[in-house]
């Protein structure tokens, strides 16, 4: 589904290279998460991969299905069913989360010329996608994000993507600053998507995570570049080694 | 009205000459409007305070007092609440036909000015028409004195007829009071003259809506003056809304006078005009006030929109909120001064100003100016203002869920100003405002 080929990304306003030749391969059905030091790249992979335009690809190519996203905006990703959960979600005062939502939907229906979903078609959706995330009635009348906690937030995103329904799920850092029960109704809603036509990225830092979501495979990204993959274990030996030894073996590596 | 060719820079505009009819008050009332105005005419760039205003076509136009209007209009005139006590002038004088006040609320009384000076009932106008203004105060060095305002000289000597809304002590009036004023320019370029004064009796409670349109297609130059009295511990929310032709000239004074514990709650809305220019005064006159004087200005085409607010905190422990959030698009222009004085004796004063601009085309224009003077020591005095473009985070957010980047862009947009009309409590005026923005910006981004 998602296949990531030798890819250059630098910040647009200055160039400043920050992905180096990154490859990356996920089919549908699969869960790859990625892990890294802070600064490595994770969020920018995931920026890029949703066409934010503060970032410029020098080289390299970023395909969904075969097709090039890399001259696609933002929203065009989106209808193709590309969904960003943002490690740091953004508040939009004067917007209300209903609204946004519907609009969005819509958005994406009229996009593949689906006919707008009606007011009373929408809200049972709503109704169903709230329950498996617990949110209050409160925080969909209230502004997109607006005065939410950190850990509301990150659920947001969640109901965001369990409403949107889409084919190719970018999460960064969406268990951070989550507590236990949190992280427990993210994972489980995130599981619930989890079916043999939707492919599944997620950054995260911690292995507890991967506990509650399963991954396929485990990649670690440093300075710009995925240097190791493998299975479930290779997060186990990140928790318990640090990045340290993987620093020092790719160091090693590149001098060889 | 001269006939000369006229010339910017020495001009005014009307010279009523005393009426032997009048009552006393009114014939000095009117004697002072013809000094200042005669005096002050109509203001170049060169004068500060009307740096920006583009006055050329005002001062250069030959302006007759407009006609009484049509009976009837074909375009709907705007109502936001059909429960509301409705009330419609037509070039400055009340409409009987038009208005549809109801059975009216006990305390409420809603008359012509024209009727109250005719029936010799004008104690109310007699002590309070011309007098909500500030007052001068003397601080350590200097005085802080009021300002003269031409205009407002202008319509004092020229208006005919007006509206009195008076809240008699303790009243609690429920339904919104609802004005709409109608320009209705004749074929001949039409100089309308409307006046409004509300008193708020102690301990009193009322909401107002304003509304300013224009009907017809003739020019035409409006100048209203709305003058509000709050008296000890009332409480009057008070929304206008300046909605005129994209053709309109409008040049508006809006003064209030506040006392003390009282609350004045008021929201300035302007979409429409090509020049639209309001002078809000508000002058704390007692301790203990509550004052909130915010503005949504929303300006494309060639517009141009020119708010200028005077807050006189001249009493202690008065807590003040204003923001105003513009929107400058195409070749428009807009400015905003905001002027607070904090006078010697108003210890304890909170106030607080923030502006926001946002410019949506390179053409468009944003002049915004705060102007804080503080005589008093302690105080709570905070200001700030900001002009920039939509930003890019929230852009991409709304984007990377599929909205294409106009809608995106419109929405962002609309939350910027919808934020400030959240705060009306009147909600029918409220939804009302809600979707006339989204019109308003709908073409305003094209
Ligand atoms: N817009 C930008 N302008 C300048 N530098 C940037 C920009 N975006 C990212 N960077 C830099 O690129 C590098 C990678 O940042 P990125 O946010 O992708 O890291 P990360 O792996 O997500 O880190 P963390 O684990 O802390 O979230 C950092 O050094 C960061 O400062
Ligand atoms: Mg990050």
């Amino acid at each position: 589904m998602l296949e990531i080929r030798d890819l250059h990304a630098s910040v647009t306003e200055d160039g400043r290279e920050i992905l180096k030749g990154l490859n990356l391969r996920a089919q549908a059905g699969e869960v790859h998460a990625i892990m890294g030091p802070n600064g490595s790249g994770k969020s920018t992979l995931a920026n890029v991969i949703a066409g934010r335009e503060t970032y410029e690809v020098t080289q390299g190519d970023v395909l969904l299905d075969g097709e090039s996203l890399v001259e696609l905006d933002p929203e065009e990703r989106a209808h193709k069913g590309v969904f960003l959960a943002f490690q740091y979600p953004v508040e939009i005062p004067g917007v209300s989360n209903t609204y946004f939502l519907r609009a969005s939907v819509n958005a994406l229906r009229e996009a593949r010329g689906e006919p707008e979903m009606g007011s009373a078609e929408f809200l049972k959706m709503m109704r169903e996608k709230v329950k498996l995330l617990g949110l209050s009635d409160d925080m969909l009348q209230r502004s997109v994000n607006e005065g939410f906690s950190g850990g509301e937030k990150k659920r947001n995103e969640i109901f965001q993507m369990a409403v949107l329904e889409p084919r190719l799920c970018v999460l960064d850092e969406t268990d951070s600053g989550l507590d236990i029960d949190a992280l427990q109704v993210v994972a489980n809603g995130v599981n619930a998507l989890r079916t043999p036509d939707r492919a599944f990225v997620i950054v995260t830092h911690y292995q507890r995570l991967l506990n509650f979501i399963v991954p396929d495979f485990v990649h670690v990204l440093m300075n710009g570049r995925i240097v190791r993959s493998g299975g479930r274990e290779l997060a186990l030996e990140l928790e318990n080694q640090g990045y340290g030894w993987l620093e020092a073996e790719v160091a090693a590596g590149s001098q060889a | 009205m001269s006939h000369d060719r006229k010339r910017y820079g020495d001009t005014t505009l009307g010279n009523q000459e005393p009426s032997a009819n009048e009552p006393a008050w009114l014939n000095e009332l009117r004697a002072s409007g013809r000094e200042v105005h005669g005096r002050l005419g109509i203001p170049t760039p060169r004068h500060e305070d009307w740096k920006y205003t583009p006055l050329r076509e005002v001062a250069e136009t030959d302006w007759s007092p407009a006609e009484p209007g049509p009976a009837l209009f074909e375009e709907p005139l705007p109502e936001f609440d059909s429960g509301a006590v409705r009330i419609v002038m037509v070039n400055g004088r009340l409409d009987r036909n038009l208005s549809n006040p109801g059975p009216l609320p006990g305390g409420l009384r809603i008359a012509s000015i024209r009727d109250e000076i005719h029936s010799g009932n004008d104690a109310v106008l007699r002590s309070t028409l011309g007098r909500t203004g500030p007052k001068p105060t003397q601080t350590f060095d200097r005085q802080i004195v009021p300002d003269e305002h031409t205009f407002a000289a202008l319509n004092d000597t020229l208006f005919e007829d007006g509206l009195v809304v008076y809240v008699a002590e303790g009243a609690k009036v429920d339904p919104l009071i609802e004005i709409v004023h109608v320009s209705h320019g004749g074929p001949e370029p039409s100089l309308v003259v409307p006046r409004i004064l509300i008193v708020a009796e102690a301990g009193s409670r009322c909401k107002l809506v304003e509304t300013y349109v224009t009907r017809g297609n003739g020019p035409s130059l409006t100048v209203p003056v709305t003058e509000v009295v709050v008296r000890t511990g009332a409480d009057v929310e008070h929304v206008r809304l300046q909605d005129e032709d994209a053709g309109a000239l409008h040049i508006a004074n809006w003064q209030t006078a506040q006392e003390s514990g009282s609350t004045y709650t008021s929201f300035n809305v302007c979409f429409g005009g090509r020049l639209a220019r309001v002078d809000q005064g508000i002058w704390i006159g007692g301790a203990g006030t509550r004052t909130r004087l915010d503005g949504v200005v929303v300006a494309n085409g060639d517009q141009h929109m020119d708010n200028h607010t005077r807050l006189d905190h001249a009493f202690p422990s008065g807590e003040s909120f204003e923001i105003y959030k513009q929107i400058a698009d195409d070749r428009a222009h807009v400015v905003f001064n905001g002027k607070i004085f904090v006078h010697q004796d108003a210890q304890k004063t909170d106030a607080k100003q923030t502006n926001q601009a946002l410019l949506l085309a390179p053409g468009a224009v944003v002049d915004s100016k705060p102007q804080l003077e503080i005589f008093a020591d302690d105080v709570k005095c905070t200001h700030g203002a900001t002009v920039g473009q939509l930003e890019d985070l929230p852009l991409f957010y709304l984007r990377s869920r599929g909205m294409p980047r106009n809608r995106a862009e419109a929405v962002l947009v609309y939350a910027f100003a919808a934020d400030v009309l959240e705060e009306i409590t009147i909600e029918p005026v409220r939804k009302a405002l809600e979707a006339r923005l989204f019109e308003k910006l709908a073409v305003a981004s094209r």
